[in-house]
This record gives structure tokens, sequence and C-alpha cells, in this order.
């Protein structure tokens, strides 16, 4: 009794040191154990102590101290990359607008102010996702028992979305968990609302003038370093001051891109200033595989493949033969950038449901991607590119403890992660209940969290003064994560940054008014089969109400 | 069993060599045969053969003979033009005006061509193998154009033409001065919001460029240590000032472009183009005075406040006043009929025949300084050439073949074989998973075009939502 007491209160102490995870040592024995950097093991031993991996293959046998997980039957993997997502990424606040007369130059004055930028905010380079990263977001453990171990990063708002981090997927801190910070810039090819640049053409032209900015601003600082005695101090731009090690090569510039326009404007602004560029997304990335491999651009190729969500009917306008062809090429990607010699790693793409993202990795096996080189595009291969191949990625004595144990086909429907290992750390995932709604990625641990249910399609009407805008809210709800699109005649906007509350939902999205794209935040609510909210738009908040579509 | 390898290799490499060499011959010649050539510069010749080699037009004459190798086609009975060259034009560009702020020269419409447009492939089939691409013309003083061949499937650096001049958009009237699009509630009103407002952002603009163009001289003379900042907005307009970029005037009003003109004047440079210009003809001997051109709709008379005063007779006048005139297009829908636009010019007034051909070719082409290459068939200059089945100024004719650089880019029978074969692709897709509805619980359809509310007939509206 009183020993179990005392073990009691040593586990305590443990924990609340932090000491389990990195003085406990692990044993797997008997699994298989793809270790990507080397042969598979086919039975085998793998030995984790103090968060690194202490060793591993056939021949080793467990240390008497380790805890020892049975692996008959089951495979152990690098723990898994996605190489681009939000997790662990609060939605970004909206800036302050004015009531009223305000808005437009004043709003975005008053934001910039307050961030001491002289940039409006979408053209903001310096912000740093690090000092928004969230712990303990719930995002980490959906990630991490589909067998993510190690994420890059970022928001998606804003012309510069920001500076990544690679992350691990399990800490109490921020520090704790960071691997690289920053990873790299990301940039997508938008528009800011209200103010220039209001167009792709602007976009395109600020983008470059502040690249050309920042340039002579290093040349200055270095003439004023030098000798300050005679010349006007350079100003001291943090926004500017952020490219210059873009511009040195010493950090990477990832631009958002899937089609094959977007990749190659890429690919002209990187040459233009010799910048070291990623392409993510790159659903069309085959058709400039060649410029991509003779200009060195790596692409974090983009899971969520294409495919038609919209119902059937009689009066829609057919498909055009571009979408119909893009959805069958998609999965071929990855396959042609392999032949071709361009480096890729895979990332979700924002995806509804992680279990697309293995089913879809599946895809490009069987349109024709080596099983091993689909394997490696989401461990070695990721950690590589990402600059952390030499601590990450691969089943090595030395590297980071990150594994997946995954029972059946990886690839595969039968495919359930056991267990996942985080910095030495284990984390055991319970079996999904077999209930009929499933299938919706792996199950949480079977608990229920206590969260509105919002998903559904709804027909809604917005009511903006002088104008009543109708439209369809799609909500596709997992977990705390809410995707889908809205429709209005405004066009067609997926939802950005949906979050599913205790109250009803939280998202952001993106729509065309008068020729310059705002950024709308809706909150709302579903009580049986009626939906209300607000709107937040430039002008203010409007309310909206709708019904599910049966 | 070496040498026999080696035998085989270089009879192989041999056979190789032999399909290369016809390929390329094939590739390298075509012999256009027996055609009514309207050259566009040295009047219309009959029963006339073309010879086009290495993409160029080689010679122009009766019973011209090539080698065996080499692609005939047989024109008799047919008519071929100049590929036709559309001054104005927003095709292909993925945003059309940057509307945030007066000046915009900073944007570049080489950053937003989409090649995969399908108005290019339609514009090829009605003969277009040039086009002027502007910036819209929701600003006094608007971004950067391109000028570009219509290489329908090529990659999209193969689109501008790398040594035409590089031209800017300007406008005047009610686009810039925004007076149909007011702004969305709570947004201040843009400046400028009149005509004089319009031309001081303007001079505005010139005098800074020419402080600007001070600072990198001063600089450059030893006289500041400090490098200037290089402002992408303001060197745009520092080439206009040294005359090395062509200005492009939208405007309706004759008194805004006389404005112009006499701004262009002060600060010595001159004005290339004057956009739509539908009551020029009331300033004719002040443009043909300054050599600028006018590149304008043949009708369109009074279809807005500005073009009030537009009358059938523009592009005559101005013709009879020794003004190089264009016909342009502005839309995607109108660019596959100015050929028949050309013809109206004969209508009224009786503009003579090859001068209106030349108002949609050498004009246009000489406008945007590219007509030492097209334009016109001329020995030397590229093989931009179109086969109609008829007159190109007939309603009955229709367009054959378009060549580019003496590559074919549309040709009718292809095209009938294409449709078939897209048609059985499209079936072939729509059976894939990926491309079928769900069965269940799928989003809503899109709602049909022709229901859209707020989507309207680009042809009918133009740029800029509405305003051409």
């Amino acid at each position: 009794m009183r020993l179990k007491l005392v073990l009691f209160a040593w586990a305590a102490v443990c924990s609340l040191l932090g000491v389990s995870a990195h003085g406990q040592s692990y044993a797997i024995t008997n699994a298989r154990i793809v270790t990507v950097s080397g042969p598979t093991i086919e039975k085998g031993t793998v030995v984790v102590r103090n968060g690194l991996i202490d060793s591993v293959g056939s021949n080793v046998t467990a240390p008497p101290d380790a805890r020892v997980f049975d692996g008959t039957g089951l495979t152990v993997y690098p723990g898994f990359f996605d190489t681009l997502t939000s997790v662990g990424l609060q939605a970004p606040a909206l800036p302050q607008r004015q009531g009223g007369g305000g808005g437009g130059a004043a709003a975005t004055q008053q934001s910039a102010q307050s961030s001491n930028s002289n940039y409006p905010a979408g053209l903001r380079p310096e912000l740093v996702v690090w000092d928004d990263l969230r712990a303990g977001d719930s995002t980490f453990e959906i990630n991490r028992n589909a067998g993510f171990t190690t994420a890059v990063t970022v928001g998606r708002t804003g012309i510069f979305n920001g500076q990544s981090a690679v992350i691990n997927l399990a800490g109490d801190t921020a520090s704790a968990i960071t691997i690289k910070s920053p990873f790299a810039e990301h940039v997508s090819f938008t528009t800011i609302g209200g103010t220039y640049p209001g167009s792709l053409l602007g976009t395109f032209s600020a983008l470059r003038q502040m690249l050309y900015d920042a340039r002579r601003l290093q040349e200055i600082e270095k003439m004023y370093a030098a000798d300050p005695r005679g010349l006007r101090r350079p100003e001291a731009d943090r926004s500017l001051e952020a490219l210059i090690p873009v511009l040195n090569r010493q950090v990477p510039i990832v631009f958002n891109a899937n089609r094959e326009i977007e990749i190659v404007r890429a690919l002209d602004l990187a040459k233009e200033f010799n910048l070291r560029a990623f392409i993510a997304g790159g659903q069309e990335a085959w058709k400039v595989a060649d410029r991509l491999k003779a200009q060195d651009v790596p692409v974090l190729l983009s899971l969520n493949f294409p495919k038609r969500t919209a119902s059937a009917s009689a009066d829609a306008d057919p498909e055009s033969i571009d979408l119909l062809r893009l959805r069958a090429e998609t999965p071929k990607t990855a396959a042609k950038l392999q032949q071709a010699g361009v480096k890729f790693a895979f990332q979700s793409g924002g995806a509804t449901s992680l279990a697309d993202f293995f089913a879809n990795a599946g895809k490009t096996v069987e349109n024709g991607l080596a099983r091993d080189a689909a394997i490696r595009a989401m461990t070695l291969s990721s950690a590589e590119l990402l600059g952390v191949g030499d601590r990450l990625g691969s089943i090595e004595k030395g590297k980071i403890a990150n594994l997946a144990v995954v029972r059946g086909e990886l690839f595969g429907k039968d495919r359930f992660v056991s267990t996942v290992f985080v910095d030495g750390r284990p984390f055991e995932i319970k079996e999904p209940a077999r209930t009929p709604q499933g299938g919706r990625g792996p199950a949480i641990g079977g608990q229920q969290p206590a969260i509105a249910q919002i998903g559904g399609n709804y027909s809604i009407t917005i009511n903006v003064p002088g104008q009543t805008l109708t439209g369809t809210l799609a909500l596709v709800q997992q977990a705390a994560i809410v995707t889908g699109t809205l429709q209005t005649q405004l066009g067609t906007s997926p939802i950005k940054d949906g979050k599913a509350t205790p109250e009803g939902f939280t998202f952001s999205a993106s729509v065309q008014l008068g020729g310059s794209t705002v950024d709308i935040f809706v909150k709302g609510a579903v009580a049986g089969n009626n939906i209300s909210g607000t709107a937040e738009l430039p002008q203010g908040v409007v309310p909206f109400t709708g019904t599910r579509n049966p | 069993m070496k040498t026999q390898r080696i035998q085989i290799l270089s009879a192989s490499l041999l056979v190789c060599i032999v399909a290369f060499a016809a390929a390329a011959q094939t590739r390298n010649e075509v012999l256009i045969k027996n055609a009514t050539v309207m050259t566009a510069a040295r009047g219309t010749l009959e029963n006339t053969d073309i010879l086009i080699r290495d993409g160029k037009i080689a010679r122009i004459g009766k019973n011209l003979t090539v080698g065996a190798g080499a692609r005939t086609i047989d024109a008799t009975g047919k008519f071929v033009t100049p590929g036709i060259v559309d001054c104005h034009s927003h095709t292909m560009m993925d945003a059309v005006n940057e509307g945030s702020l007066a000046v915009t020269s900073m944007t570049r419409i080489r950053d937003v061509l989409n090649p995969t447009d399908i108005a290019i492939y339609r514009a090829l089939a009605g003969g277009v193998t040039v086009a002027n691409l502007l910036h819209g013309s929701a600003n006094p003083i608007g971004g950067q154009n391109t000028t570009v061949k219509f290489k329908w499937g090529r990659p999209v650096e193969e689109f501008p033409i790398a040594d035409a001049p590089p031209g800017i958009k300007f406008a005047l009237g009610e686009n810039p001065k925004r007076t149909n699009f007011p702004p969305q509630p709570g947004q201040p009103f843009r400046y400028p919001r009149t005509r004089m407002g319009t031309m001081e952002v303007i001079r505005d603009a010139f005098n800074r460029a020419r402080d600007y163009k001070q600072s990198w001289d001063d600089f450059r003379a030893g006289k500041t240590k400090v490098p200037p900042r290089r402002d992408m907005e303001l060197e745009p307009l520092v080439e206009v000032l040294e005359g090395k970029r062509l200005v492009h005037a939208h405007g309706y009003r004759s008194d805004e472009h006389l404005n112009l003109m006499l701004i262009a004047d002060e600060f010595g440079f001159r004005v290339a183009t004057l956009q739509h210009g539908l009551e020029a003809y009331k300033i004719a001997p002040e443009i043909a005075k300054r050599g600028t051109g006018v590149s304008i709709f043949t009708d369109s008379w009074g279809y807005k406040l500005e073009a009030y005063d537009a009358i059938p007779y523009n592009a005559y006048i101005l013709w009879k006043n020794g003004v190089n005139v264009s016909i342009n297009s502005d839309s995607d829908e109108r660019m596959r009929r100015l050929n028949l636009d050309a013809a109206k010019t004969m209508k009224y007034g009786g503009v003579p025949e090859e001068d209106a051909l030349k108002m949609i070719t050498l004009n246009p082409a000489k406008q945007l300084g590219i007509d030492k290459r097209t334009g016109s068939i001329e020995q030397g200059k590229d093989a931009d050439i179109v086969i109609w089945t008829g007159h190109p100024f007939s309603a009955f004719s229709r367009v054959e073949t378009t060549m580019i650089e003496g590559d074919v880019y549309f040709d009718r029978t292809k095209d009938a074989q294409m449709r078939a074969e897209t048609q059985k692709e499209r079936e072939s897709l729509e059976k894939l998973d990926v491309n079928r509805a769900p069965g269940s619980g799928g989003t809503p359809p899109p709602v049909p075009a022709e229901k859209r509310r707020g989507e309207r007939d680009e042809a009918e509206y133009g740029e800029d939502g509405g305003q051409r």
C-alpha cells in the first residue's frame, strides 16, 4: 500500500517535471520496421530512450527498464509529416473596423499602426507563426491519431501568410514542440481587402516593389554600418527586413500555387529575384516538371485531390472539360514529378478528412508512384525538404523518436494507427467505435467533444443594407474543424479557419465585392433545422438566417 | 555480332536523320498556292502563291515551287489576308483593373497572362493573330500593356512579342472618375472625381516622374551617395518621358483627348494611340499633326453619354485627314468579327478596300510598333496569315486556317475532328468516380450561368463591369 502511494507520488512528480516522457524508455518488439533510410526489417525491435531512437534492428532486444509494446502484426513507420497545415493556430483576429464613415484606408491605417508596420495587413512578411502557436490545440490530437507527428504550420490569410514553423505534434509549450522556426516565408497570390493591391495585377507589383525595397534596405544598412557619418539613417522597417533573409536565400519562400499558370508565375518571380522557392499545392505541377527541375524548386504536393462534390442536377451547366481532366490527372502528378526528378513531399492541402491523405497517397501508388517513394514523400523526403532530414524522417539510431505504429495496410481502409510516438512519448489510440456514421477520419479516442453539431447544407439569406443576398452554406464538420463553402451571388468561397464551438461555429471567407476581395467573418449557431448568425463585412455587421436543406 | 549491331544502329540512325530532315523541311517550308492575296500593303494579287520558310514570308509570286517534303495548301478560290491585329483587348488576362489607386503604372499585364483562356482559340478562328492586352480604364494612369501573338497551346512566355515596344494604358472620362462605380458603403470616394481631377493626376504623376529621373541623374553623376529607391510606379513614366514607352489613352470625348495631347506636348512626348475616340473626328487635324494614332469601334454610336457624339463616319474622316486609324474589339466576342467591323468603314464614307483592311492589320501594327514584323503580307515579315473561304469582308466568309509564324494555330477541318475527340474524351472522363456526382449529401449544384444574377454577358458590357 505504502509502495503504491510512493509510486503514485513519484509518477505525479515525474509528470509535473515532464520527465516521464524523456527518462522512460520504450521498446516496440516483433514489429515490421519500415526504416525508410535503409531496408525494411521484417521482424525487429525499436528502442526509444530519452526522446530519441536508441537502437533499431532485428537482433536488438528490449532493455530491462523499457516498457514493451508488442508489435506482432504491426508495422512501425517514421512518424508522418504533413508539410502544410495550420495546426495550433487560432483563427486570426480581424483588423478593427471603424463603424460608419471611417473604413477603407482609415481602417488599414489603424491596423497598420497597431503593428507599427508600414504595410497593410496581408503584406506583412514579418509575421511569425510561432508567436500565435498554441501547443495544446485540439487539432494536434486529431493529427496525431492519424499517425502524423510533425507538421509545417502557417496561417492561410494575406499575400504574405507569414513565416511558418516545423513543429512536433505533442508537447506542452510552443518552445517544446518547435523543430524549426522560421522554416519559410509563405505567399498566396491573393488580394487584400479595401486597399492596394486589390487585384492580382497589384499583388505582383506590390511583391516586386517590396522585394526591390528590401534589397535596397540591405545595401543601405551595409553602407550605414560601415560609416554612418554623412548618411541619413535607414528606416528600421521590420516588414522589409523580414524579406532580406528571403532575398539572401537563407529562408525559402513557399508559393501556394495549384494551376499551371500560377506555378509558372511563382517560378518567374523566383527567377527574377533568385529566391529559394517551393511550390505548395502543385495539382498541375506535372505540366511544368521540366522548369521545376531546372530551377530546383521542390513541391509540397497536396493530397487533397479534387473530386466532384456537387449533386446531380438536370439544370446545371455541364462541367468544363478542363475540370474533368484536372480531377482525372491530379492523382498522377506525384509519379510524373518523381519521373522528372522533381523533389516533392506530401501535405494534406486542407483536406476535410485526414483519412483522405492516406487513401490519396495510395492513389498516387495506383497511378505509378513506387510505394517506397510514396512513403518517403510523407517521411524522409518531407524531413529533407524542410531541412530537418538529419534528425527526423527515418528510423535510425540517434534521430528524434517520432514513430507511427500501424496495423493493417497503410493506404487501405483497414489502416489503424495504434500508437504514435512524438519526441519519444507514446500516445496510445483507442479502437474507433464502429458507428454507422464513421468514415470521416479516425476516431478521436472515443471522447464526445462538447461542441455543437452543425454540419449540413443550408439555404441562407444575408440582409445587407439595401440588398438581400441569398445563397447556400455547406458546412462539413470534423470534430472542432469546420470546412465547406459559402455560395452567394458574389460567387463561391471556401470556408477558412472554420471552427465548431460549444455555442455554434465561426469561420471566415474571402468574397468578391465590387471588384475587390474582402474578408468576411461569420459567426452562427444551428438550432434544429434553423441556422442564424452574423456576418462581419467591411460595411459592418449584418445578420443572416436560413434553413437546412433536406 | 558486334559489327552487325553497329551496322543496324547506324542504319537506324540514318533512317532517323532522314526522317528528321524530312520533318524539319515540312515544318520549315509551307506553300500557299493560287490564292487571292490581300496584302494590306501592295494591293490585292490574284492567283498568287506565298512561300513560307522558317516562319517568315520568303516569296510572293506566281508558280512558286517547293521541295518534295514541304506542305502545300491549295487555296484556289480562297482569300488570304495578314493576321488581324486587335489594338485593344483584355483577352487572356486573369485581372483587368487594379482600381485601388488612381495611378497604377507599376502593374504589368505580363504578370497575369493566362494562356488557357478559350477566347484565344476563338479569336484565332476569327483570324486574329496579335492583340494589344491593356489594363482596364479604372485609373487615369493604368498598368503596362503587353502585345502578344496568340500562340494557343504554347507556354505563356512565348506569347509576348519580345521586340514590341512597351506601352501603358491611360484613361480619361467617366471610368477613371468612377462615375458609375460608387464605393462600398463606408468607403471613401477615390480621387479624382472630375475630369479636371483626372488631368491633374496625370500632370502630377509626370512631375513626380521628372523629379524621380533627376534623383537618379544626380546619383549617377556622383552628386548623391545613396542610390535612390527604385520606384516601380515612376520608372515606366520616365520611359514615357524618354519616348521609350507608348501611351494608349482610353477616352471618348475629344476635348479630353485634346487635353491629354496638350499635356504630352508640355512634357515632350507623343501619345501613341487614342483608344475608342468615338468623336475623334472633331479633332482630326490636331491628331494628324502629332502623328498620334486612333483606335476605334466602327459603331457603338451613342451607347453611353460619353459616346453621344459618335458618328458612323468617324473612321472615314480620320482617314481622310491622314490619321492612322485602327479598329479594335475591346471584347472577346467582337474580336472574332473584326473583319466585318472593317467592312463598315467602306459603307460609311467609302474608305477604299485596302485601307479598310489596313485598319485591322497594318495600321494597328504600326500603332503598336510591330509593323516591321507583322501586319501585312510582304516578303521578310512573319508569316502571320489567314486563309478565308471567301472575301473577308463578306458575312458569309469563314476563316479556314490561321497561321502564326508559319505554324497553324487554327484549322477548320482539324477543329471538327477535335470536337469529336473532345466529346469522346468527355464521355470517358464523366464515367470516372472523381467526376461522378455523389449519390447523396453532395453540395448543391452551381446555378446555371444564365440564371446567375449579376453575371452579365461580357460581349455586351465589356471590361470593368459594363464600361468600355
